[in-house]
């Protein structure tokens, strides 16, 4: 029973009591009557006090900017600069590009292309980059974003293939490249896509260190070689006349049994 | 006792406005080549970047499609500067075969001032082709054409 009641009070939802306060009359706000006197109290304490701001005479700063501290920190440029600093640890070929004005009609064929070698094509301000590099060992690049660029970012080294496709696109000016963590002017880029493959560089090296040794074989070599190739011509001319044919292969065939 | 009003009524935007202004004066019809040369890590780079940009928009390439501009991106350090070399006519004109900007210290409004001053005059003055018709005229024009069509369809 008790429990029912318990029940009854606290889920009850009776309707409110109401109670009209006015009816059609105007409000008065010109007017307002004095408060009580603790209510005035209340009000008295909970007044709000400006802060005192100083700032210096007008006199004295009257042709200085009176900018105040807006230099807030950004967090989505923490964000973004985090994204770039891991696109330039993670790339191994990096191209820096000075940006001519370019309709993005235009741009897209060129970032299609990219696209198809496995490169990306990015552009960012200095701000994020400022952020992203200070204090890394990319800080060189940061002249390179004065003015308008952007970057085109790879993990593959294809210098010969990126140069290829933006030498189609006038507005798109090589300033610097990283490769292999490398920091490569214009011409040092271009020579680089010249070079031949690591592997083909590592042969030539080879055959470089073996050339002394390689030469004296060589000039121990030449007239042995020489007397053979003389008689192999020699041969070669006779059983062409058809003479001699059968005096060439017996020797070979006493040769053969010697060794088995 | 009232000040006659003196001054702007409208605000300028500053440097944005100056340089918005000199760009719509500039006229390339004199000049058969540009060539900007400039190092990407010397100092003062932004001044001759930003000019470049400015020189490769659609608006002011239009002014002579034949000027070629070409960009030089060197690695020694040398000192920025931007190359006009004119047409026929204009280095009759000027006397001097081409204009030469070193814009290591220059900034980039200068340098569109300059560019205004001694290039922009440079440009052939166009004469006008175009003959206004009065409306006698061209019945004239047209109404010997127009006999001709009528007898034919007769």
């Amino acid at each position: 029973m008790s429990q029912l009641l318990r029940q009854a009070t606290l889920l009850s939802c009776r309707a409110p009591i109401t109670q009209s306060q006015r009816f059609r009359g105007k409000i008065n706000i010109q007017r307002p009557r004095a408060p009580h006197y603790e209510r005035a109290k209340v009000l008295a304490v909970a007044q709000s006090i400006p802060a005192v701001v100083e700032e210096p005479k007008k006199k004295t700063t009257c042709f200085q900017s009176r900018r105040r501290e807006t230099n807030m920190e950004n967090p989505y440029l923490t964000i973004i600069a985090r994204e770039v600093r891991n696109w330039l640890l993670h790339s191994r070929m990096i191209g820096f590009y000075h940006m001519n004005s370019i309709k993005q009609d235009d741009l897209f064929p060129v970032r299609v292309q990219l696209h198809k070698q496995n490169m990306h094509l990015k552009s960012y301000g200095k701000e994020v980059v400022k952020k992203a590099v200070e204090g890394t060992q990319f800080e060189a690049i940061l002249p390179l974003f004065e003015s308008n660029n952007c970057i085109v970012f790879s993990t593959e080294q294809r210098v010969s293939q990126l140069l290829r496709i933006t030498r189609r696109v006038p507005q798109m000016i090589l300033m610097a490249g990283i490769v292999d963590e490398r920091l490569l002017s214009r011409n040092e880029f271009m020579a680089y896509a010249q070079l031949p493959g690591l592997q083909a560089a590592q042969g030539e090296l080879v055959q470089t260190l073996n050339m002394a040794a390689s030469n004296l074989v060589q000039q121990l070599e030449t007239h042995q070689k020489n007397f053979v190739n003389v008689l192999d011509v020699h041969a070669k001319g006779e059983t062409n006349d058809g003479t001699t044919a059968p005096a060439a292969t017996p020797v070979n065939e006493d040769k053969q049994p010697e060794k088995a | 006792m009232s000040i006659p009003f003196s001054g702007a009524l409208r605000r300028s935007n500053g440097i944005i406005s100056a340089i918005s202004k000199e760009l719509k004066s500039v006229n390339l019809k004199g000049v058969k080549r540009i060539t900007v040369i400039f190092d990407p890590f010397a100092e003062n780079v932004r001044p001759t970047r930003d000019f470049l940009s400015l020189l490769s928009t659609p608006k002011i390439s239009l002014t002579n499609p034949n000027c070629v501009i070409k960009t030089d991106v060197v690695c020694n350090r040398q000192p920025s500067e931007v190359k006009f070399s004119l047409i026929d006519s204009a280095q009759e004109k000027a006397q001097v075969k081409e204009v030469r900007l070193l814009s290591s210290n220059l900034s980039t409004l200068e340098l569109l001032q300059l560019l205004n001053k001694h290039v922009s005059v440079l440009a052939p003055v166009e004469e006008i082709t175009s003959k206004v018709t009065t409306k006698a005229e061209k019945q004239k024009l047209s109404g010997g054409a127009g006999a001709k069509r009528a007898t034919k369809k007769k």
